[in-house]
């Protein structure tokens, strides 16, 4: 088959999951944490709510779109689409399965690309975003807006530093940027060694610093309602108010996806090198649907930090852990 | 001077993880817990012969109101939600409603009606729904309002047995 057919088919269905997943996330979002609070969340939408998120979206596309008075029209339109778009680009060089192959065509393996500078990509691109939050807040003309902005960019540069400095150590392990290589490396058979096992610490503040890295509770600084009504998002509404979260659920599903390809061993099944695709894929769902899980469960267990705490932790605690583990790691590796 | 105690915290809270790690086991557990939200229209509201809903004309095994339109009840009535015309009929009771009725936007479901009628003819139902496109259709007639014996047969028990205490 031609190949750049291939290629459009695979990034359709590869996006169209994503937007889907996002969707589907909404209402996960909603329904986890009506069960967490002894509710029964959306049901009134289709079997069980399913088609929750579809109603919302129509709702969000007829309601009345503001640009309030002061505001710098083109940036407020631009941001939530520098929003959105960064997140979506990121899907890109995620590994979902090995070698595809459907109705006896060869559709090789299952990601968009398989990037050598993956993980670079993906961490260069994930931090645009920081860009649309800004922006928004910047061109809200709303003291709330701005104070939103300006924590989230202050709260992603920090934690990126940390995020950036633990993939390292994954990177310096397996000698390769290639997410895909990343996971052959863990794929032997054996869920021993998996990153996860060899990086306990790093595994643990990579997960913390994913939360903050997409604004995620507790570190929702951005949009800390008590204290900024809704952050960066305050003045926007229609389409764009769900393009900001239609970014941010993207964010959290590809931050997901990366935790469990860099640790988890991404679509490496237990004891099973070679598994056939699906299997590998309903895999890689299982661990990634779990991190995606996590956002949500955290979100409705633990209240919010203060902001000067969250600072404390990124520069304090994250920052020389992070440089040790690094400093460990590649002691062990040039030793061994 | 007001002393504040801070407890000194041990190694394993200032981590944060495994007291985190103890709340999210209590926000799991609690997923699976029996939901106590009420399905509204699926699930009505439980109702019983204390309930006082909105008031209903209670018609007597013939059919017809026992209602002798004496008045008593729109005198009674603090919102002024009833009307009554009488007239005559050949009944025994000499009396009965031309027109009865209740402006159900004005009815506060206090059950003054209830408790003034000499003749048992008006009682507080259990029926609680209320719902329209337009004022007019809030003003019940007897057609709407009329109801068997036997549907007000449990508050009219009730009433008489709080009525024996006095």
């Amino acid at each position: 088959m031609n190949p750049f057919l291939i290629v459009l088919i695979k990034t359709s269905v590869i996006y169209g999951g994503l937007i889907g997943a996002a969707a589907l996330m909404t209402l996960a979002e909603r329904k986890f944490s009506a069960w967490m609070q002894l509710r029964h969340g959306p049901n009134r939408v289709g079997p069980w709510g399913l088609l929750q998120p579809l109603a919302d979206g129509i709702k969000f596309i007829f309601k009345e779109e503001l640009c309030p008075d002061g505001a710098n029209p083109w940036i407020f339109r631009l941001a939530p689409i520098m929003s959105a778009v960064p997140a979506m680009l990121t899907v890109a060089v995620i590994p979902f399965a090995g070698n595809v192959t459907l109705f006896g065509v060869d559709f090789g393996n299952l990601s968009i690309t398989d990037l050598d500078i993956g993980v670079l990509f993906l961490v260069a691109i994930g931090g645009l975003s920081v860009y649309g939050v800004i922006l928004g807040g910047w061109a809200s003309n709303s003291k709330y807006s701005l104070l939103g902005g300006l924590r989230a960019s202050a709260q992603m540069i920090s934690y990126e530093l940390s995020l950036i400095l633990i993939i390292l150590c994954v990177v310096a392990m397996t000698g390769s940027l290639d997410l895909r290589a990343i996971t052959e490396a863990q794929n032997t058979g054996n869920p021993l060694s998996w990153n996860v096992f060899s990086q306990p610490l790093a595994f643990v503040i990579f997960v913390i610093a994913t939360f903050a890295e997409t604004n995620r509770h507790p570190f929702d600084f951005a949009e800390c309602e008590p204290e900024l009504v809704a952050g960066f998002h305050t003045e926007y509404s229609s389409m764009k108010f769900a393009l900001f979260f239609l970014g941010e659920y993207c964010a959290m599903i590809v931050m997901a996806c990366l935790t469990a390809t860099l640790f988890l061993g991404g679509y490496s099944v237990p004891f099973w090198e070679d598994a056939p695709w699906f299997i590998q894929l309903g895999t890689f769902f299982a661990k990634a649907g779990f991190f995606a899980f996590l956002f949500i469960w955290v979100r409705w267990t633990l209240p919010r930090f203060r902001f000067d705490q969250l600072m404390h932790l990124g520069w304090k605690v994250f920052l020389p852990l992070a440089l040790a583990n690094l400093l460990v790691t590649g002691a062990v590796i040039s030793l061994a | 001077m007001v002393i504040v105690k801070r407890k000194t915290l041990t190694l394993a809270e200032r981590l944060y993880l495994p007291e985190i790690l103890r709340g999210m086991s209590i926000t799991f557990g609690k997923m699976f817990k029996p939901k106590i939200t009420r399905q509204y229209p699926e699930e009505p509201l439980p109702t019983n012969e204390v309930t006082r809903g909105q008031p209903r004309l209670r018609a007597l095994v013939d059919g017809n109101l026992a209602c002798v339109s004496c008045g008593l009840c729109e005198a009674a009535c603090p919102a002024y939600a009833i009307t009554i015309d009488g007239q005559e009929t050949d009944r025994f009771i000499e009396r009965e409603p031309e027109k009865f009725e209740i402006d159900m936007l004005r009815c506060i479901l206090c059950g003054f009606c209830e408790e003034a009628c000499p003749k048992e003819a008006i009682y507080m139902s259990t029926e609680l729904e209320l719902a329209g496109f337009t004022r007019a259709s809030f003003k019940y007639g007897i057609d709407k309002l009329k109801r068997s014996t036997e549907e007000l047969a449990p508050r009219m028990e009730y009433i008489k047995r709080i009525n024996q205490r006095w």
